[in-house]
């Protein structure tokens, strides 16, 4: 059974209809008109627990607004959502005791105040015990170092440190489905490892997971499966690895070979694969078609006849399936 | 009250706290529309009375409007307000705990910051004026009792207030408003003593009048004790009143509830 069901959910909104200009400010004084634009679209979605699932879309497609929905902040205009069983906005406080959210870009820290004084607080919202509350800082201090800045006012906090703190925050009471929007937003190359690494370890520990980034290396390293959203809709639901076998069908083989590369002779010899000058003169990209040849076979050819000096295989980009999903180039 | 109203109360006083500058400048310009009152009102009575106050009474209901004015502004609607505007709401809705209980225990806690700043100024202005005592010792007792009434009045006032955000999508407006019906029909600008008759009832009629005209009146004796305990009645008349509006108000905005962006 899902711990999460959302049956085509939608939100609409309303907009105010303005034409720019102070000719158009004194219009919609005296006669205000609204456009009522679509963020999500009649989603269906279905998270089994302990899922890792990412949802990804490009800005505007609806997003962060699935995910208020989710989380009982706003109310779907059409269309339910049950989370474990419950209706998230009209059981909210329920709801809230069992998930844990996180928005990259607001803050759950109570500013002006050290960050140990807002998980205290969190621990008294949550009714988490003295032992618990103790056992779970101790974990976080652990994997995240939320010891170091602890008694830091959270105003003083770099973003990575921020974020720390935040995921803390969102983790305290140990919630059994997590949110978590944009989640490395800003952060530098090692923080962003790191909560990585955390996050890997909450879902191997048996949490759910609905991830939002425009990170595509959270994704990889952190879920199983990939929701693609645009326009408000599903474009693509499934696992990132049927996703790359699906749309990835060109792989590539880097060459150096002992000498410069001839790429003209070369793709006269083996016009099967596509052919293309590296960056160094002795360096050859090699590209096939994966559903034509294996990689073994191509390597075994390649290898055979020309005896490079070096060669390193290119890993499929899930990125370049998304921009291109993105770009409406891919289907379903 | 549960433990979770005591640590958000408790946040909010540390949170007021650790400015210091703030609160210090509120304490100076607090005292200084109490200079400036006491100057003003002993210019205009002189050695005889106005709406039946004498000099003495004068200054008695004049720090007693210091006090309710330093308690009444103490609250942290601003910062409601804010969160509403900026999103941040969104925030407080994925906590499981009742919102309007938050809030409340997050203002009170703010207000009860200001308790030392409005005793202490109170107790300098008693002892440099010598005002009026009051009227008795039941008098004074009903007045603390009555003062008491003024952190749950602020905060439903503030409150209802801050929840036409979602209405309006800005607070400045509502906020003078605000600011203005409270020092107005308060009688924290003028004793309402001294306002034509129709005015009088207009004010009787709104909860803005139990902020300075009540605990005054109980003070001064200007109400005998029937009719102050039916003050008292009225303060916690409206106390609950303003939570169950707030609380019917509140279950219509919040499907109106909008947060953009991430």
């Amino acid at each position: 059974m899902p711990i999460l069901e959302a049956r085509s959910l939608t939100k609409t909104f309303r907009r105010p209809d303005k034409a720019p200009g102070f000719k158009g400010a004194l219009k919609h004084l005296a006669q205000r008109r609204y456009k009522t634009y679509t963020a999500v679209d009649a989603i269906d979605l279905a998270i089994e627990p302990g899922e890792s699932v990412a949802y990804v879309g490009p800005n505007g497609a609806g997003k962060s607004t699935t995910v208020k929905l989710l989380t009982g902040i706003l109310r779907p205009s059409e269309g339910t959502v049950r989370v474990m069983g419950r209706d998230p906005h009209t059981e909210r406080i329920a709801n809230a005791h069992d998930i844990g959210v996180l928005f990259g870009q607001r803050t759950q820290l109570w500013w002006d105040l050290p960050v140990e004084e807002s998980l205290k607080l969190l621990k008294h919202m949550y009714g988490v015990s003295d032992a618990d509350y103790k056992a779970r800082i101790a974990k976080f201090d652990e994997l995240l170092d939320l010891g170091e800045f602890m008694p830091s006012l959270a105003r003083t906090l770099s973003l990575g440190q921020r974020m720390r703190a935040d995921l803390a925050c969102a983790l305290i009471h140990a919630p059994k489905m997590v949110y978590l929007d944009e989640p490395t937003i800003g952060l530098d190359i090692s923080v962003k490892d790191r909560l990585r690494a955390f996050l890997r370890e909450l879902v191997d520990e048996g949490t759910t997971l609905l991830l939002t980034s425009h990170d595509l290396a959270d994704i990889e390293e952190v879920c199983e499966r990939i929701v693609v959203i645009d326009k408000g809709t599903v474009a693509y639901d499934g696992p990132i690895q049927q996703l790359k076998a699906h749309y990835i069908t060109t792989k590539a083989v880097n060459l150096i070979l002992e000498g410069p590369a001839d790429v003209p002779a070369l793709a006269e010899k083996f016009p099967e694969y596509g052919w293309a000058a590296g960056e160094a003169p002795s360096e050859v990209v090699v590209t096939y078609e994966s559903n034509r040849f294996t990689t073994a076979e191509v390597l075994g050819g390649l290898t055979a006849q020309l005896a490079p000096r070096d060669l390193s295989l290119s890993e499929p980009s899930i990125e370049d399936v998304i921009r291109r999903l993105y770009a409406g180039e891919l289907t379903r | 009250m549960a433990k979770v109203d005591v640590a958000l109360a408790t946040i909010a006083f540390k949170r007021k706290i650790a400015y210091k500058g703030t609160w210090f400048f509120s304490i100076l310009f607090g005292g200084f529309s109490l200079l400036a009152g006491l100057a003003v009102w002993n210019h205009l009575i002189g050695d005889g009375e106005m709406g039946g106050y004498d000099w003495d009474a004068m200054k008695a209901y004049l720090i007693i409007g210091f006090l309710t004015s330093t308690l009444a502004w103490a609250g942290s609607d601003w910062e409601m307000a804010n969160r509403i505007l900026d999103g941040l709401i969104a925030i407080d809705l994925t906590k499981p705990v009742d919102f309007q209980r938050a809030r409340a225990g997050e203002f009170i806690g703010g207000m009860v910051a200001s308790v030392p700043s409005a005793i202490l100024g109170t107790a300098a202005a008693v002892l440099v004026f010598r005002p009026a005592p009051p009227d008795s010792v039941l008098a004074a007792a009903l007045t603390v009792a009555s003062i008491l009434f003024i952190f749950p009045l602020a905060f439903g006032i503030n409150y209802l207030a801050v929840l036409t955000c979602f209405v309006t999508q800005r607070y400045l407006g509502v906020q003078w408003a605000r600011d203005s019906m409270l020092a107005f029909f308060s009688g924290m600008m003028v004793p309402l003593a001294l306002m034509p008759a129709w005015l009088q009832t207009v004010s009787w009629s709104l909860p803005f009048v139990h902020f300075t005209t009540t605990p005054a009146s109980i003070y001064l004796g200007r109400v005998d004790l029937p009719a102050a305990l039916g003050l008292l009645a009225a303060q916690a008349a409206w106390s609950v009143g303003l939570w169950v509006l707030a609380r019917l108000l509140w279950s219509q905005l919040v499907k109106k509830v909008t947060v953009h962006g991430g």
